[in-house]
């Protein structure tokens, strides 16, 4: 697990003040909190008393987390240990005495946490995506990427979208990015993709190499924008990848199936993926996308050398 | 500044807690509770009610236990009854596949170990219990914990755990002084808890008829360390004192199985509190699951990370350690008991006879 990677482990409304959330990364139990003043707080969720999750206890009033168990009580910012209730003592505790920090930054209704709690902070955005949610699906983080590059339809749903096998532009690097764009048909009767001489709208997708973190636009043959999504797969505990997804409906669209994708749910990941069709595809962008992963990684050695 | 501080004191074998803190860390923090598989022990496998001429299966660390009667006595063994002896046998049954069994305190005991060694006086005392049995169907009940049993039976002994996690029952952590102080032998650990005005036991408050606000609480929890047993023993005032035996049965490493008894014959029958407190087992033992389930897993192997500790634990630390040293003398071979078990323990754990 990339120690200085940001992941987007929840939707800012998911966490709050009232109960800690658990999430993973990997293996790496987190817990995830809001103080009195807003401020999200992460920290390993293993109390380091009795190994309990921290995520079953409560967060005070003082914006501190307590264990369930025996009502140890941390630090958000720190992980430092301020008050062990029965012993009714106010010594301070020695620094070693502490849960694991992490690195928490919010941003464009994104939780992200890194395991490097000294990681510097993603630059913010402020972008507003109103439709959101999240899905746990039972396939490993690497290959529901590769299932997301070589056929999207296997993990997400436009509502009247139907994906093709044809990419305008295939797998390249963009600003750090791996970006790709795919044509697409809307549903009902038309010529099929493979005889189709030109296509109403396309998909471009452009994915963070480390995270998988890909910002969706889906446009139509003019370019204008029809659908933002971002979606932020995480692997989680046992082989599941949690995605988490916001996306917004352009206000302004023009033909019919563009505007029929405002009644109803524009925009749903898959929590199944259906393990038939998956075992057949064959990979084309995925292979591609390992290719250009493995470039990037040398080009950032290179630059962190120099 | 958090560090248990112990008194050194020895029997004929040494003390099985280190007086030199660093050694005392050492084997508190190498604790792998999974396994620790202590042998020749008594395990209270069922209650006595339970044990009819049906067969009925238990088991300890996953060796097979059929129990039943004969003529009215109980008896255990590798193979059911109507299969006879078919495949192989362990050492822990005799020719016949039979184990050791005995009948106390309205349980069926039986041996887990070689049977050789099998000794009445290996049965814990507890004194609350009728040794003939016939508490109430209303006082027994059975309850799991997903975890296994040493971190069961290291929940129970750290009792400020209660004022968290069974607050709504118990009480919670409000009160004007608590201390704890803890006594073992080779075989046994005993904690005392003393609490000043501790705020009242809501089900004592509800049930019990108590209407004062703050209690004057005296816990005791003495565990057996082979049988993995456990006696709690709690005096309030005002209000009833609570006389709980807590068996944690190693079904398997990972799995624990509690047939408890609750001797609330102390307490008038026109009391609520006299039926309704061992009903209570059913809420705080899944309230205890959440805790201890998830610790289990990572309680599975050694790991470089140490566990932080309070003056508090010193219980729990000495527990750790005391089951380790049964480990380490039982791998050795040596499967004796230099303390006796089942002296009456009354006076350690302040139990007055009725």
């Amino acid at each position: 697990m990339a120690q200085d990677a940001w992941w987007a482990v929840a939707r800012s409304e998911e966490v709050t003040s009232a109960k800690p959330i658990n999430v993973d990364i990997g293996d790496q139990p987190v817990v995830l909190w809001r103080d009195q003043h807003g401020a999200a707080h992460a920290l390993e969720d293993r109390c380091p008393h009795r190994r309990a999750p921290l995520s079953l206890g409560c967060v005070l009033g003082n914006g501190m987390i307590q264990c369930g168990y025996h009502g140890w009580t941390f630090d958000g910012e720190t992980g430092h240990l301020k008050n062990i209730p029965n012993l009714k003592s106010d010594a301070k505790f020695p620094p070693i005495y502490r849960a694991t920090p992490f690195g928490v930054a919010e941003s464009a209704g994104f939780v992200r946490v890194c395991l490097n709690a000294k990681a510097t902070a993603p630059v913010a955005t402020n972008e507003n995506l109103p439709l959101s949610g999240t899905v746990n699906v039972a396939l490993d983080h690497d290959q529901y990427i590769a299932a997301l590059f070589d056929d999207p339809a296997l993990v997400l749903a436009m509502r009247g979208v139907r994906f093709t096998p044809y990419l305008t532009t295939e797998l390249i690097v963009e600003q750090g990015l791996l970006v790709m764009e795919r044509s697409c048909q809307w549903a009902g009767p038309h010529w099929p993709a493979p005889f189709s001489s030109d296509f109403p709208i396309s998909l471009r997708i452009a994915t963070d190499p480390l995270t998988g973190e890909s910002e969706l636009s889906l446009r139509d043959d003019m370019l204008r924008p029809v659908l933002t999504a971002r979606i932020a797969p995480v692997p989680a505990a046992r082989g599941v990848t949690q995605v988490r997804w916001r996306a917004r409906l352009a206000p302004q669209r023009s033909g019919l199936m563009a505007r029929a994708m405002g009644t109803g749910t524009p925009f749903t990941l898959r929590s199944a993926i259906d393990g038939a069709a998956l075992r057949v595809l064959k990979p084309s962008a995925s292979i591609h996308a390992a290719a250009l992963r493995a470039e990037l990684t040398a080009r950032a050695q290179q630059s962190s050398a120099a | 500044m958090l560090d248990v501080t112990h008194p050194s004191s020895s029997d004929d074998h040494g003390d099985a807690i280190p007086s030199d803190p660093r050694e005392f860390a050492a084997k508190v923090n190498a604790w792998v509770p999974h396994d620790i598989v202590l042998k020749d022990a008594w395990f209270p496998l069922a209650h006595s009610f339970a044990v009819t001429a049906k067969p009925v299966r238990r088991a300890v660390y996953s060796q097979p236990y059929f129990l039943w009667r004969e003529h009215g006595v109980a008896l255990a063994s590798e193979f059911h009854p109507a299969a006879g002896l078919i495949g192989a046998k362990s050492t822990f049954s005799d020719a016949a596949g039979r184990y050791p069994v005995i009948e106390k305190y309205g349980y069926v005991w039986g041996w887990f170990g070689n049977p050789a060694n099998a000794a009445p006086e290996h049965v814990p005392s507890l004194p609350y219990l009728p040794e003939e049995g016939g508490l109430p169907l209303h006082m027994l009940g059975t309850v799991r914990f997903d975890c296994t049993a040493p971190l069961s039976l290291e929940n129970l002994i750290d009792l400020t755990h209660a004022d968290f996690l069974h607050a709504d029952v118990v009480g919670d952590e409000i009160m004007d002084k608590e201390t704890v102080e803890v006594f073992h032998d080779s075989e046994t650990i005993t904690m005392v808890r003393t609490c000043v005005n501790k705020s009242v036991a809501p089900i004592m408050k509800w049930f019990g008829g108590v209407k004062s606000d703050v209690q004057q609480v005296r816990q005791v929890i003495r565990i057996y360390l082979r049988s993995h047993a456990a006696i709690a023993y709690g005096r309030f005032s005002p209000g009833d004192n609570v006389q709980l035996f807590h068996p944690c049965v190693p079904e398997t490493r990972d799995r624990t199985r509690l047939d408890y008894a609750m001797n609330t014959t102390n307490v008038k029958k026109t009391n609520l509190f006299r039926y309704l407190m061992p009903k209570a087992s059913y809420k705080v033992s899944r309230q205890d699951s959440t805790m201890t389930s998830p610790q289990s897993p990572r309680y599975m192997h050694p790991e470089k990370r140490k566990d932080l500790h309070s003056p508090l634990d010193e219980a729990g630390q000495k527990y750790r350690v005391l089951m380790l040293a049964l480990a380490e003398r039982q791998a050795r071979g040596d499967y004796a008991y230099r303390d006796n078990v089942s002296a009456d323990c009354s006076d350690i754990i302040g139990y007055q006879k009725p």
